[in-house]
C-alpha cells in the first residue's frame, strides 16, 4: 500500500492546518503548500493568514518571514517536524523501510479504500514530545494527517482538495468528520 | 689506599649520592611556568604580559574538531564530550553551538530584564505587549512552535532568546543537527580551561581530562578528535623537543662511552670518571632546593648543558696519568691549573648571580655548586678509586706524531689580528637582524598544525591570541562603565571591518547603574496586568496564561542587581570572571578581538579616554622582555669577561700569560658568533648560554696549552686530553647540531663550533714550548 502512494519529487501539495492548543482558546488556522523537494528535503510554505516559509534541509530548519531576517534551528530541537518529514517523506518516496524503521504502524483500512495508518514513534526522546500520528486517505491518496502531541495539543492537516474545505473556526468533531467522510 | 678503604670510599661515595638523589626527589619541585625564569618587568605592557601570558582568556582557549564520522554522529559526539567536559572542574567554559535553555540558572531567570537591553528602549506597554503576542501566535502556528511552547508563559517577549543570541560567539559557524561545523564536515568545539595557557603540564591535563572523556563516549572509537590552541602547542612543541633531546642523546652517549673505553681501554675509569659529574648535578640540584622554592625547567635545561666543563675534569686526570705513577700525584701535578679553571670559572658566575634575574641565580646556584663539587671530587676523591696501574698516553705513537706535526705548525703574531679583522667584516657583512627576540621562533609550532588552526579559528571566530585590550578603571563596575561606553566605537569598528569582532566584557553583564535604570522602566503589577489584559484583547490565549510574565516582571522589580560576584556561580559568570581581573588596587577589563585587519584603527579605539583604554600587542610586548632580558645577561657576562681576566691575570702572576689564555678565548667566542651571524642565524638567549659553555671549555684548553711543562711527554698528555675533550664535545653537541628543532640545533651548532674555534686558536696562538 505505502509503494502505491509515492510520487516523484518535487511533490506539492496544498494544506490546511488546525491547531489546537492548550493554552490557546480556540484553534489557529494557517493554510498553504506542502513541498517535498527530494531526500529529506521539505518545504512548508504558509500563504494564509501571513506568508511565511520553513525549510528543513540537512537537519536544520530555516524560517523566513518577509521583513525578518531568518531563523535557523536544529531539526533534533523540533520533535513535530522531525515527524513531520520522517512521515511524509517515507509515503510520498513510497519508502515502506523508512516508516517501519521510524513508527511502529497500524492500518486499519475498509472495502471502499479507505484506509487509516496510525504512527507511534519508536524515538523515545521524539515520543516525548508526539504521541502518535494519524493519516486518513483513499486509494493513493492522503488526506488528512493528525499529529497528537503528548501534552494533549493536537494539530491537523487536511492535504490536498480537501485543505479547502477547512473551516474558519474548526472544531475537532468537524475536522474528524472532514477527514472520514466521502471524498 | 687499601682494597678496603677503597671499597668503604666507594659505597660511601655511591651512599652519599643516594641521599642527595632522596633530598632532590622529596624537595624538588620544576616549575614550567615562563614567568619565573623572566627578570622583573619594567614597562606596564611587560607587567600586564608576566601577569595575562597564559592567564589572558584568548590563551586558554583550546579549539577542537571532531571528524571522521557522519554528521548525525559527529554532533552526538559534540553533545556528549561537551556534556562531559561541563562538569569537569578543570574547564571553566565549554561551548559547541547548541544553546540549551535548561543551563540557564532557573533563579538567574527573572534577571533578564535587567539584562537585555530591550527595556532601554522599549517599554512594556500595551502597544509593545500587543505587537509580541500577535508574533507568538504566527510562532505557535509555524514549526518552532514546540522551541517556545514551554518558555511562552513566563516570557511572552523571548528575552531569554534574545539575550541568548547576545551572547553567542559575534561569528558563529554553521549550525548543523544543532552544533557547529565547519564547511569540512567536523564538529566544532571551543573549551576555556582553567589552566594557564603557558603551564605546559596543567595544559597536558586539560588535553589528557578532554581525550579520555572524549574516548569513553560511545560512538568515538571512528572518530577523530583533533586540538589547537596555544595551550595544545605548548604541550605539543615541549614533548617533541623532549623526544628528540632523548633520541639524540642515546646516541651521543653511546659514543661518548665508545670514544672514552678507546681513549683509557678501562671499564673501570670509565664508570668511576662518571662520579663527579654525577655528584656534580645531583648537589647542584639539592642546592637549588635548599636556596629556592622551585626551580625552573629552562635552569636545569641551561644547567646540564653548562655542567658539560665538569667532565673535563675526569678526562684530564685519566689522560694525564704517567706510568707507574700514583693517580693522586699525577692529580696533584694537575690540581693548581685546574683549579684555576673551576675557580674562574666559579667566578665567572657570579656575575650571573649578581644580575637579579631569578632565572640566572638559579643558573649560577646551580652551575657553582656543580663545578665546585665536581673539580673537589675529581681532586679528593676519585685518584683514591682509580685503578694503580695504567698505560701512560705519552707513549703512543700517533700521539707523538700529532704533537711533532703541531709543534711544527707555523705560528706567526698576525694570526690574532687577522681572526679580528675577520669577525669585525663577517659581523659587518651579516644580513638580517642581529637578536632574535622571538623566543616562540625557537620552537616552531609545525605548519599542519598551524594551518588547522588558523582554519578553526576562522570557522570559530575564535579571538586572537596575540592582542587583547584592555580597559583600566578604579573599580569593577567602573570598568563595565567604560566597557559600556566603548560598545558603540567597538560596532562601528566591526562595521568597517577593522575587525572581526571585539567581545567586550559589557557584553555579559552591564553595570548596576544600567540594571537599576531598567528596573525603573518596568511596570508595577497593577500596571502590566492592565496593559496585559489590554493587548489580549481578540487574540486566543487563555485569560490566565501569562501569570509566570507577570510575576517574573514583579521579582525582577525587586531584585538586586547583578554584580560579577553573584554571577561567578554560573558558566557565564565565570566567562565574565575571567575578563575582570583587580591589580594595584584597580581593575582591569580584558576584552578579546577577533581577526584584526587593523591594527592602527584598532588603536584608536578609546584613545579619548585618557589612556583607560589600551591595545595590548601581546607578542611585542614579549619580545620587549627577551631584549630587556639579553641585556641583563649581556651585561652579567661582560661583568664575568671582567672578573675572568682579573682572576687569570692573578692566578698566572703574569699579563703576557694571562693574554695566551684569553686572546684565543676571546676571538674564538667572537668568531662563532661572526660565523652565525654571517650564515644568516639571529643570536637568541640559548645561543649566549651555549657561547658561555664553548667559552668554559675553551677556558681549559687555553690554559692547558698555555701551560709550559719542559717536558714533552707532559704535552703529549695535555694534546690527549684536550683531543679526547675537543671529540666528545664535537660527538655531544654535533649530534645536537642536526637536530630539526631550532633550539636544541642552536645550542649543538654554537657549542661544536665554539669547541673547534677554540682548540684551533688556542693551539696556533699558545707559546711555542721549544722557544720559551
Amino acid at each position: 500500500m505505502i509503494a502505491g502512494l509515492r510520487q516523484p519529487a518535487p511533490a506539492h501539495t496544498a494544506f490546511a492546518e488546525a491547531r489546537f492548543l492548550k493554552m490557546l482558546d480556540r484553534p489557529l488556522v494557517v493554510s498553504g503548500q506542502l513541498s517535498w523537494l527530494g531526500d529529506d528535503r521539505l518545504q512548508r510554505r504558509v500563504e494564509h493568514p501571513r506568508a511565511e516559509t520553513a525549510t528543513i534541509a540537512d537537519g536544520e530548519v530555516t524560517q523566513q518571514r518577509d521583513g525578518k531576517p531568518a531563523r535557523h534551528f536544529s531539526l533534533k530541537r523540533a520533535p513535530q517536524l522531525q515527524v513531520l518529514l520522517d512521515s511524509f517523506v517515507a509515503l510520498l518516496g513510497g519508502d515502506a523501510a523508512r516508516l517501519e524503521q521510524a513508527f511502529e504502524i497500524q492500518r486499519e483500512g475498509d472495502a471502499a479504500g479507505a484506509w487509516t495508518l496510525t504512527l507511534v514513534p519508536r524515538d523515545a526522546h521524539v515520543a516525548k514530545t508526539v504521541a502518535r500520528i494519524r493519516i486518513d486517505g483513499v486509494g493513493d491518496q492522503s488526506r488528512c494527517m493528525h499529529m497528537q502531541e503528548a501534552d494533549g495539543d493536537l494539530a491537523v492537516d487536511l492535504l490536498g482538495p480537501l485543505a479547502e474545505k477547512m473551516p474558519a473556526e474548526p472544531t475537532r468533531a468537524e475536522l474528524q468528520a472532514l477527514c472520514t467522510g466521502s471524498p | 689506599m687499601h682494597r678496603g678503604a677503597r671499597a668503604t670510599l666507594l659505597v660511601t661515595w655511591l651512599l652519599a649520592l643516594a641521599g642527595l638523589g632522596w633530598i632532590v626527589s622529596q624537595r624538588l619541585h620544576v616549575s614550567s611556568d615562563l614567568r619565573s625564569f623572566m627578570p622583573a618587568p619594567t614597562t606596564p605592557d611587560q607587567r600586564l604580559l608576566m601577569e595575562q601570558v597564559g592567564e589572558g582568556p584568548g590563551s586558554r582557549l583550546l579549539l577542537l574538531s571532531i571528524s571522521g564520522a557522519s554528521d548525525g554522529q559527529l554532533a552526538g559526539l559534540s553533545q556528549g564530550l561537551a556534556a562531559a567536559l561541563k562538569k569537569d572542574a578543570r574547564y571553566s567554559q565549554v561551548l559547541n553551538g547548541s544553546f540549551d535553555l535548561a543551563s540557564l540558572d532557573p533563579r538567574l531567570l527573572p534577571y533578564r530584564y535587567l539584562l537585555s537591553p530591550t527595556l532601554d528602549t522599549q517599554p512594556l506597554d500595551e502597544a509593545y505587549l500587543a505587537d509580541q503576542l500577535q508574533q507568538r501566535l504566527d510562532d505557535l502556528s509555524s514549526p518552532a512552535a514546540s522551541l517556545l511552547k514551554n518558555l511562552l508563559p513566563r516570557d511572552p517577549t523571548l528575552e531569554t532568546l534574545k539575550l541568548a543570541e547576545r551572547w553567542a560567539p559575534a561569528k558563529s559557524p554553521q549550525l548543523r543537527d544543532g552544533v557547529w561545523f565547519t564547511p569540512q564536515h567536523e564538529a566544532l568545539l571551543l573549551v576555556q580551561t582553567v589552566a594557564a595557557g603557558f603551564d605546559p603540564g596543567a595544559q597536558q591535563q586539560a588535553i589528557d581530562g578532554i581525550r579520555e572523556a572524549f574516548h569513553v563516549l560511545p560512538g568515538s572509537a571512528d572518530a577523530r578528535l583533533e586540538l589547537s590552541g596555544p595551550g595544545y602547542f605548548s604541550v605539543v612543541i615541549g614533548a617533541q623537543t623532549r623526544h628528540q633531546a632523548d633520541w639524540i642523546g642515546r646516541i651521543s652517549t653511546v659514543g661518548f662511552i665508545a670514544l672514552l673505553l678507546l681513549a683509557y681501554r678501562s671499564v673501570s675509569s670509565l664508570l668511576l670518571s662518571a662520579l663527579p659529574i654525577a655528584s656534580a648535578a645531583l648537589a647542584g640540584i639539592a642546592a637549588l632546593t635548599l636556596v629556592f622554592s622551585e626551580v625552573h625547567g629552562i635552569t636545569l635545561a641551561f644547567g646540564f648543558t653548562l655542567l658539560g666543563v665538569a667532565q673535563e675534569y675526569p678526562i684530564r686526570v685519566l689522560s694525564h696519568r704517567r706510568a707507574g705513577e700514583d693517580a693522586l700525584q699525577s692529580v696533584r701535578d694537575l690540581w693548581p691549573l685546574l683549579l684555576t679553571a673551576i675557580a674562574s670559572a666559579c667566578i665567572a658566575y657570579l656575575a650571573f648571580y649578581a644580575s637579579g634575574v631569578a632565572g640566572l641565580q638559579q643558573l649560577a646556584v646551580f652551575t657553582i655548586v656543580g663545578l665546585l663539587v665536581a673539580g673537589l671530587s675529581t681532586r679528593y676523591l676519585l685518584p683514591h678509586l682509580l685503578p694503580r696501574r695504567v698505560r701512560d698516553v705519552a707513549a703512543m705513537g700517533w700521539l707523538i706524531r700529532a704533537r711533532g706535526w703541531l709543534d711544527r705548525l707555523p705560528r706567526p703574531r698576525w694570526i690574532p689580528l687577522l681572526v679580528a679583522l675577520a669577525i669585525a667584516a663577517m659581523l659587518a657583512l651579516a644580513p638580517g637582524p642581529f637578536w632574535q627576540n622571538n623566543l616562540a621562533a625557537l620552537t616552531p609550532v609545525p605548519s599542519a598544525l598551524l594551518q588547522h588552526d588558523a582554519r578553526l579559528r576562522q570557522a570559530l571566530g575564535a579571538p586572537d591570541v596575540r592582542y587583547l585590550l584592555l580597559l583600566q578603571a578604579p573599580t569593577e563596575q567602573g570598568v563595565l562603565a567604560l566597557s559600556q561606553l566603548l560598545q558603540p566605537q567597538a560596532d562601528a569598528l566591526v562595521e568597517r571591518h577593522a575587525v572581526d569582532a571585539i567581545e567586550l566584557p559589557s557584553r555579559y553583564l552591564p553595570t548596576v547603574a544600567q540594571q537599576r535604570a531598567r528596573q525603573q522602566k518596568l511596570p508595577d503589577r497593577a500596571m502590566l496586568e492592565h496593559a496585559l489584559a489590554g493587548a489580549l484583547q481578540g487574540m486566543p490565549f487563555r485569560a490566565d496564561l501569562f501569570q509566570p510574565f507577570v510575576d517574573d516582571v514583579e521579582t525582577a522589580r525587586a531584585l538586586p542587581p547583578l554584580t560579577p560576584e553573584r554571577y561567578a556561580q554560573t558558566p557565564l559568570g565565570q566567562r565574565l570572571a575571567a575578563m575582570l581581573v583587580q591589580r594595584d588596587g584597580h581593575w582591569l577589563g580584558l576584552a578579546t578581538v577577533s581577526g584584526v585587519h587593523d591594527v592602527a584603527a584598532l588603536q584608536t579605539l578609546g584613545a579619548d579616554r585618557g589612556g583607560a583604554v589600551h591595545l595590548l600587542d601581546l607578542k611585542a610586548a614579549s619580545e620587549s622582555l627577551v631584549a630587556a632580558y639579553r641585556t641583563r645577561i649581556l651585561q652579567a657576562l661582560l661583568a664575568a669577561g671582567l672578573l675572568l681576566v682579573v682572576t687569570i691575570s692573578v692566578a698566572l702572576r703574569s699579563a703576557r700569560r694571562a693574554w695566551h689564555v684569553l686572546a684565543p678565548m676571546t676571538l674564538a667566542t667572537f668568531l662563532v658568533l661572526a660565523v652565525e651571524r654571517v650564515a644568516g642565524i639571529e643570536i637568541s638567549l640559548f645561543h649566549l648560554v651555549a657561547l658561555i659553555l664553548a667559552g668554559g671549555l675553551g677556558l681549559h684548553y687555553a690554559l692547558f696549552f698555555e701551560r709550559d711543562t719542559g717536558d714533552p711527554a707532559e704535552q703529549r698528555r695535555t694534546l690527549h686530553a684536550t683531543l679526547v675533550c675537543v671529540l666528545s664535545a664535537l660527538l655531544v653537541f654535533g649530534m645536537l647540531a642536526w637536530a630539526t628543532i631550532p633550539v636544541l640545533r642552536a645550542i649543538g651548532l654554537t657549542v661544536s663550533l665554539g669547541v673547534a674555534f677554540h682548540f684551533c686558536l688556542s693551539i696556533l696562538m699558545a707559546p711555542h714550548a721549544r722557544q720559551d
